[in-house]
């Protein structure tokens, strides 16, 4: 199983990575990036099995990454949750049409986020 | 400004702080900052665009800064650290995101956070547009979230 965990902020791609730790996945399939760009990059060279993406990046914005993502053959259905703080209706709907599984706002606890995206990872 | 521009933000705090971090917080009433420079020693500031032009700023002391962090990210931190600067800047995006959600006549754009320490320094902020204060008491320390934008235009 690998992740990939898009958000600028290291202290939410910390706390996602530790949480994936805790449910005993390896650290070696919990992949980061801290902006699109860089994210897709990693998409491109390895194959995600699940995306945590944040809405507000420096650069290629989540919104966008998403996109381009659902624009590769091979993420067609990979599961991509969005973590946010942005709560605004609007935001969510655009996501959503963009292609995203899921829509989480931010703030949220380990054990939420856990019974949100678990049921989309293949243990 | 009226109320019901105040009062998102004020919630969306009150939710972070108490009911995500499980502080015990109060706040006082919001007020017109008229010299609109009693910051404490960190202030995160973030921006609004679009319908809505301003900026909220959170400011902590050092103390009170690096305690919210350890609650937020479950780490233990001893100083100021970049962890610490990078908790508090997230801390004001979750706030001014939520807000959003109880404007939802606007279509708002929020920047990325900055963070800004030290014991003198003066926000430049936006010209003729009142800041409202809302002060807060916590048993992390003492707290401010300050809200300056212009009266929008409803569409």
């Amino acid at each position: 199983m690998k992740f990939l965990i898009v958000d600028d902020s290291t202290v939410i791609r910390n706390i996602h990575k530790n949480l994936l730790k805790e449910k005993k996945f390896s650290e070696e399939g919990i992949l980061e990036a801290d902006n699109g760009a860089t994210a897709l990059e990693l998409a491109v060279l390895n194959d995600i099995d699940l995306f945590l993406v944040d809405w507000n990046m420096p650069g290629i914005n989540g919104l966008d990454f998403v996109k381009k993502i659902r624009g590769m053959a091979k993420y067609a259905e990979t599961p991509i949750i969005m973590v946010t703080s942005e709560a605004a209706k609007y935001m969510v709907v655009e996501a959503i049409e963009a292609g995203v599984t899921n829509y989480i706002v931010k703030p949220i606890h380990g054990n939420v986020l856990w019974e949100k995206i678990s049921k989309y990872i293949k243990q | 400004m009226k109320a019901e521009y105040i009062n998102p933000f004020l919630d969306a705090s009150i939710h972070l702080f108490k009911t995500h971090l499980m502080y015990s917080i109060k706040n006082k009433p919001p007020f017109v900052n008229q010299d609109n420079q009693n910051l404490h020693e960190v202030s995160a500031i973030i921006g609004l665009a679009g319908d809505i032009i301003g900026a909220v700023v959170l400011s902590f002391t050092r103390e009170t800064a690096i305690a919210m962090a350890e609650r937020f990210s479950g780490q233990k931190y001893l100083a100021m650290t970049k962890e610490v600067l990078d908790a508090v800047g997230e801390l004001v995006n979750i706030i001014a995101g939520n807000a959003k959600k109880d404007l939802a006549e606007f279509r708002i754009e929020i920047s990325l956070p900055g963070v800004i320490t030290g014991n003198k320094y003066r926000i430049n902020w936006p010209q003729g547009v009142p800041v409202i204060t809302i002060p807060f008491e916590s048993d992390a320390g003492d707290f401010t979230v300050n809200v300056s934008f212009k009266e929008p235009k409803k569409r």
